[in-house]
């Protein structure tokens, strides 16, 4: 179990994480979900031991981490936002390299090297030079190099960016296998299609401070509203703000406009306005409400800011 | 036009943006500029207070003429004695002199033996002893020496030959004799007679400048200089082995601050991060790139050791424990300055521009490119900060000069304790620095 308990972390001209407190049961499968700079990394950073907070506490089992407490890293497996591999030299060289720091038995680790890069479809390519794989290629790798003294928990810090649909399902795939084999899994990402899909429970983090947490059921049950109404921006959508307005809180994104609809609203209403007013209902899109439009609702931004 | 002027601001907006790097761009030429000009600058400088180690044992007047004149010029600057066990100064004789040479203390030493010059004599006899430990600075004592005693001569013969002739011959007669002699050098020598003056003691630029062509072919075959290599004889290739030791340490340097700077790669690319999520402490890197750095070093210097060895017959193997003792202490005072740049820099750019320009500065200052004799004395204070001195010192010690390993000591002593102290500067910035 991992308890974070009133974390905050300040660098000398920002604060990265303001009193964060967070519990992660053993095995599930936790979501940090948040736009960039929201201190995703920074928590992530400090789970690992890699910064000491300022002020609080984080343990993971019985071991508190800190920067100087190597015992507890040995139950962690790391899988970095960026590519952390040698490019100049083959998907073995790095796996070994990577899994001798954890004095794994040479045979077994030969095992596991084979197991991983079998499971992510690498293997026959473990010759070859890193330098030489392709962006997806890279980041499974990166995966696996996280895996090799099989830890308990594992710490993915957005490990998907910059990768083809094909490598992130696939990614998500192996993941979704490794939590139903008992692994805990906390998984940072500023995708809500990636946390929506992956975790069991949710914290929606940003500018330093949780703002909410809990399933995806919770998290949308906070939402006022059942229906999520996008109003696709044209020549006749965009003068009649005032019009929606009058619905509940318009947010003005880039390409439409998103409603956020008040207590009182009537879906048959609304569509009855906006027609008298010679808005075509084509351009007005229906769906259910989703993590992003939670954050909207707490934070007034995208999560894509 | 307009796409490569907006290539050109680019270009200029990063070359800008890093200032440390930028100043370095300007820093480095400007002071190997003022370093090369300190020494080599115009046409009257030239080295000065070189150590020459002096002994006059003779009488003869023109034996204090040459000790006044060498004691006023500024090349030279003589050393008439030495230190004793005891701290006491003692006056060089015959035999102590050769020792102080040998020693490494002076790079040559001039005697003036009891017989340099009689009444009975028609020449002047000098010994000279020397270690020509670097070559440039042996060509530039050797060339003044025979400059200034060159000016001595001209005079002291003409009065010698006239005092010669008047205890012969009587005052008259001998006077007589002085005329008619200068009409007979004038003509069987071709010189004239009316230029023979006394030069001026104190001047031997001008001296020097009033000798005629005729006058030197003739002088030169009245000066016995007994010249004896005191260091060094028996080396099959004295040039290779006197320069080996610097450039070997200034490539050590070049490549120990590249190895280090990758310190900065494995940041950006998150390497070190995956590292320090694995149960291995900071402090376990930095020993690992030290150890490993410093058998890079190793081996590296060992290479080019075993290469000058074969290539150009460098005698390794007469010396061989304190050559290994002396590798295995510039290697580490070497990685240490490589972990020192990393350090202490923000950027891998800023890492290799200040390494690149205290590589050259040390590697100037410190003697790897001309005697640190030719420098000014407050640039000649600051290269025995230098690891580029104690290992060049150390390591023509052990080629060129044979030296047991007791006499390397002091310089194996500096060079690891400049590891010490650039390590414990190092690990003390790195736990507060930017690359962990």
């Amino acid at each position: 179990m991992i308890r974070i308990n009133d974390v905050t972390k300040k660098f000398p001209t920002v604060t990265a994480l303001q009193n964060i407190s967070l519990t992660v049961a053993d095995g599930e499968f936790f979501g940090l979900l948040g736009p960039n700079g929201a201190g995703k990394s920074t928590l992530m950073n400090l789970l690992i031991g890699y910064l000491d907070p300022d002020g609080g506490e984080i343990t993971v089992g019985d071991d508190k981490v800190t920067r100087d407490n190597l015992e507890a890293r040995k139950n962690i497996g790391l899988v970095p936002q960026s590519l952390a591999l040698y490019d100049d030299i083959s998907a073995q060289e790095n796996l070994e390299i990577f899994g001798s720091f954890y004095h794994i038995e040479k045979r077994t680790l030969r095992h596991r090297i084979e197991e991983r890069l079998r499971a992510v479809e690498l293997y026959d390519r473990r010759k070859d030079r890193v330098s030489t794989f392709s962006g997806g290629m890279k980041r499974r790798l990166n995966l696996i190099a996280s895996l090799l003294h099989d830890p308990s928990l594992l710490l993915c810090d957005e490990p998907t960016v910059g990768v083809d649909p094909q490598s992130r399902n696939a990614i998500f795939d192996y993941l979704e296998m490794l939590n139903c084999a008992g692994k805990t899994i906390v998984y940072t990402t500023h995708y809500m299609e990636e946390a929506e899909r992956l975790c069991t429970r949710i914290a929606i983090i940003d500018s330093g401070t949780i703002i909410t947490e809990g399933t995806l059921d919770d998290l949308l049950a906070k939402l006022s509203y059942e229906e999520s109404i996008s109003i696709i921006k044209n020549s006749s959508t965009i003068g009649k703000l005032e019009l929606f307005r009058q619905f509940g809180t318009v947010i003005d994104d880039d390409d439409r406009f998103e409603l956020k609809p008040n207590g009182t609203f009537r879906l048959s209403s609304f569509f009855k306005s906006v027609e008298e007013q010679g808005v075509s209902t084509r351009f007005i899109e229906m769906s259910k409400p989703t993590l992003e439009a939670l954050f909207l609702n707490l934070t007034g931004r995208s999560l894509r800011d | 036009m307009k796409t490569v002027l907006a290539l050109i601001t680019k270009e200029y907006k990063l070359f800008l943006s890093d200032r440390v790097a930028m100043g370095l761009t300007f820093l480095i030429p400007i002071f190997l500029i003022a370093i090369w000009g300190s020494i080599f600058g115009s046409a009257d400088s030239g080295p000065e207070h070189l150590g020459l180690a002096f002994l006059n044992a003779s009488s003869a007047p023109i034996g204090r003429n040459i000790e006044k004149v060498l004691d006023t010029t500024r090349t030279f600057r003589l050393v008439k004695s030495y230190q004793d066990e005891r701290g006491n100064q003692i006056p060089f004789d015959t035999v102590t002199i050769k020792d102080y040479v040998r020693k490494g203390n002076a790079s040559a030493a001039l005697v003036i033996p009891p017989d340099a010059y009689t009444d009975t004599s028609i020449g002047l006899k000098l010994k000279f002893y020397y270690d020509p430990k670097n070559e440039m600075e042996m060509r530039i004592i050797q060339g003044v020496l025979t400059q200034t005693i060159m000016s001595q001569l001209p005079g002291a013969f003409i009065e010698g030959m006239q005092r010669k002739a008047v205890r012969f011959l009587g005052l008259d007669s001998g006077t007589a004799f002085n005329t008619g002699i200068k009409s007979l050098v004038s003509r069987y020598f071709n010189i004239d007679t009316g230029k023979i003056v006394f030069p001026s003691l104190t001047d031997t630029t001008a001296a020097s400048s009033r000798e005629s062509k005729g006058g030197r072919d003739f002088f030169k075959n009245v000066l016995d200089f007994e010249s004896e290599q005191l260091v060094g004889k028996n080396i099959a290739n004295p040039m290779a082995t006197r320069s080996v030791g610097g450039w070997a340490m200034m490539f050590l340097m070049f490549t120990l601050t590249a190895s280090s700077v990758s310190l900065f790669e494995e940041k950006q690319s998150g390497v070190v991060l995956r590292i320090l999520a694995s149960p291995i402490s900071r402090v376990q890197i930095l020993w690992s790139k030290y150890l490993y750095n410093m058998s890079l070093g190793f081996v590296q210097l060992t290479v080019l050791f075993v290469f000058g060895s074969i290539l150009f017959k460098i005698d390794v193997l007469s010396n061989l424990a304190g050559l290994i003792l002396l590798l295995v202490a510039a290697s580490m005072a070497c990685t240490s300055f490589g972990m020192l740049l990393s350090a202490v820099s923000k950027t891998q750019s800023q890492a290799r521009g200040l390494g690149t320009f205290l590589i050259l500065a040390m590697s100037s200052i410190g003697g790897a490119w001309f005697p640190t004799s030719f420098m000014p004395g407050f640039i000649q204070a600051f290269s025995k900060l230098t690891l580029v001195y104690w290992s060049m010192d150390g390591f023509l010690q052990v080629l060129w000069r044979g030296a047991p390993v007791v006499d390397i000591l002091p310089n194996l002593g500096v060079l690891v304790g400049i590891a010490a102290v650039i390590t414990s500067v190092s690990v003390l910035q790195f736990k507060k620095g930017h690359v962990f």
